[in-house]
């Protein structure tokens, strides 16, 4: 059995005053590897602007449920070393969804259980459901040079035909064969 | 992500379980790191992995008229189709993984043989109308299917659906579009969409799975909220929606039993053979050998791609800009 290489989390904006979110994972032998593939898996289709990838593992990741089981704080190691950055994402509803957990900021913290707590502290708009903590340095972005964001991104938007708005004229609406239940079919006369 | 799922001999698995069903009552979604059961946990990995599978074997059928393609402006489309399937079967391996399956070990499962996909990709593409066909009845089906997934309660099969969704119904739209336009065009067009109807309508029926009497995992999934409706009721929907338009379109059905019942407001259909159903299943369909031995021979292919690659990233420590 070969190799597939190491899973990456991915993470797309499709605009630039919306957060990274994270969309899936893709496997890739290296950081550039990584966005490369994420770009053809992921950027398919409109919108996007930036891509985010980091490692799977690479990233702490806790639910409600294992924070109310306390297994943050049984995992809380502080005080190892220097503080350094981390990123902190969030989800936030159960409503249906593409994306698992948004971009919300960054902290600044010795270990990745007190960047949790400081996360917890800070960002308390909303309930969390998941909360992902990644180290700053292992979050890899796209060029975001306008000539990459243009060629990496600008096709998808272009080729139109891959939406099905494009087909959109085809045949009798569906709600002319719901034989009695339209409302189409009175309104005629 | 540890996986955390019990089995009923743990002393507190009743407990958990009520909790588990609780929260699924609730209309919330279980995220990688919850408590699940052993059962849920195995109950998707099975059709998560079926499903990525269906996706890439998918792209065979399809993938072998992207030369044929008779205008640009159709060879374009057919080829952003077949890629799609391929980003399908990513979304899908990824949810898989989730579950702390890995994807050598899936990979490994379809390329042995081992692994089931979706036995509608055993059949043969004849003519270039297959692919209109294709589209509308097959990715037709498949999106009914997938709509009523995107409602599962694991949260990650639930968004690679939605994703999954919102790409298919092009490949749904194109397919519709292309077959109403043959039925309209030269008798030779005409017959080709009718032969391609002819030969895919009861296949496509078939994709939904058993009727719900015979299929005993229903239960168990509609509980959890993996399925949110049975195998019947989604071949319902998809005829009530398939045959009247088709009909319309001025083609037939191969159906001599199929009527309209007033009462109901659904579209009864004739016995499907079954025996042909569980044949392509244990994979004595006209295609499976073939799709098995293309799909092995692309692994084996690329496997210097895979190996440059590992090279690559072996000799370059550092190449893209940490945020």
């Amino acid at each position: 059995m070969d190799t597939q290489w190491p899973r990456w989390e991915v993470f797309k904006q499709d605009t630039p005053h919306k957060p990274h979110q994270a969309v899936g994972s893709v496997h890739a032998a290296d950081p550039e590897h990584a966005l490369l593939t994420a770009r053809n898996v992921f950027a398919r289709r409109p919108q996007a602007v930036s891509m985010w990838v980091a490692r799977a593992e690479d990233i702490y990741a806790w639910t409600r449920e294992e924070i109310l089981e306390g297994l943050a704080t049984a995992k809380a190691d502080t005080g190892l070393g220097a503080a350094c950055r981390y990123l902190v994402f969030r989800k936030t509803t159960h409503k249906r969804s593409m994306t698992f957990v948004d971009h919300v900021g960054e902290v600044e913290a010795t270990s990745p259980e007190e960047a949790l707590q400081q996360a917890q502290a800070r960002f308390t708009d909303s309930e969390a459901l998941a909360w992902w903590i990644v180290p700053a340095d292992k979050v890899y972005q796209s060029d975001p040079s306008q000539e990459t964001v243009e060629s990496w991104f600008a096709p998808a938007r272009d080729k139109t035909y891959k939406q099905q708005q494009f087909y959109a004229t085809v045949g009798s609406h569906i709600s002319k064969h719901k034989v009695g239940r339209g409302v189409e079919d009175d309104e005629c006369c | 992500m540890p996986i955390k799922y019990g089995v009923p001999s743990d002393p507190d698995y009743n407990e958990r379980l009520r909790e588990f069903e609780a929260r699924i009552a609730r209309g919330e979604k279980i995220e990688p790191g919850d408590w699940m059961p052993e059962e849920y946990r195995r109950q998707l990995i099975r059709m998560i992995s079926q499903h990525a599978h269906s996706e890439v074997v998918g792209m065979l059928p399809e993938g072998a008229w992207i030369t044929r393609a008779p205008t640009l402006k159709r060879k374009m489309i057919l080829v952003a189709k077949v890629q799609d399937e391929a980003g399908h079967g990513q979304y899908l391996y990824h949810a898989a993984e989730t579950l702390g399956i890995s994807r050598e070990a899936m990979l490994e499962a379809l390329l042995s043989g081992k692994a089931k996909y979706s036995s509608i990709f055993n059949y043969p593409t004849l003519t270039w109308a297959d692919i209109g066909t294709i589209g509308w009845l097959v990715d037709g089906a498949a999106i009914k299917n997938q709509t009523m997934l995107a409602a599962c309660s694991y949260g990650p099969y639930s968004r690679a659906m939605v994703r999954i969704c919102a790409e298919e119904t092009f490949h749904h739209k194109q397919g519709k579009e292309m077959v109403l336009l043959y039925a309209k065009g030269t008798p030779k067009q005409r017959q080709m969409a009718q032969d391609a109807i002819n030969r895919w309508w009861w296949p496509a029926l078939m994709m939904m799975g058993p009727h719900d009497k015979d299929s005993p995992n229903t239960e168990i999934l509609v509980r959890w909220g993996i399925k949110t409706k049975t195998n019947d009721q989604v071949r319902q929907e998809f005829i009530n929606e398939h045959a009247p338009e088709i009909l319309e379109a001025g083609l037939t059905i191969p159906d001599p039993e199929l009527r309209y019942d007033e009462a109901t407001g659904n579209w009864i259909h004739g016995p499907i053979n079954w025996d042909e159903f569980w044949q392509v299943v244990a994979g004595n369909g006209p295609m499976n050998k073939e799709r098995l031995e293309a799909r092995r021979r692309a692994h084996a292919e690329g496997a210097w791609v895979r190996e440059a690659l590992e090279a690559y990233a072996a000799k370059k420590q550092k190449t893209a800009v940490a945020v």
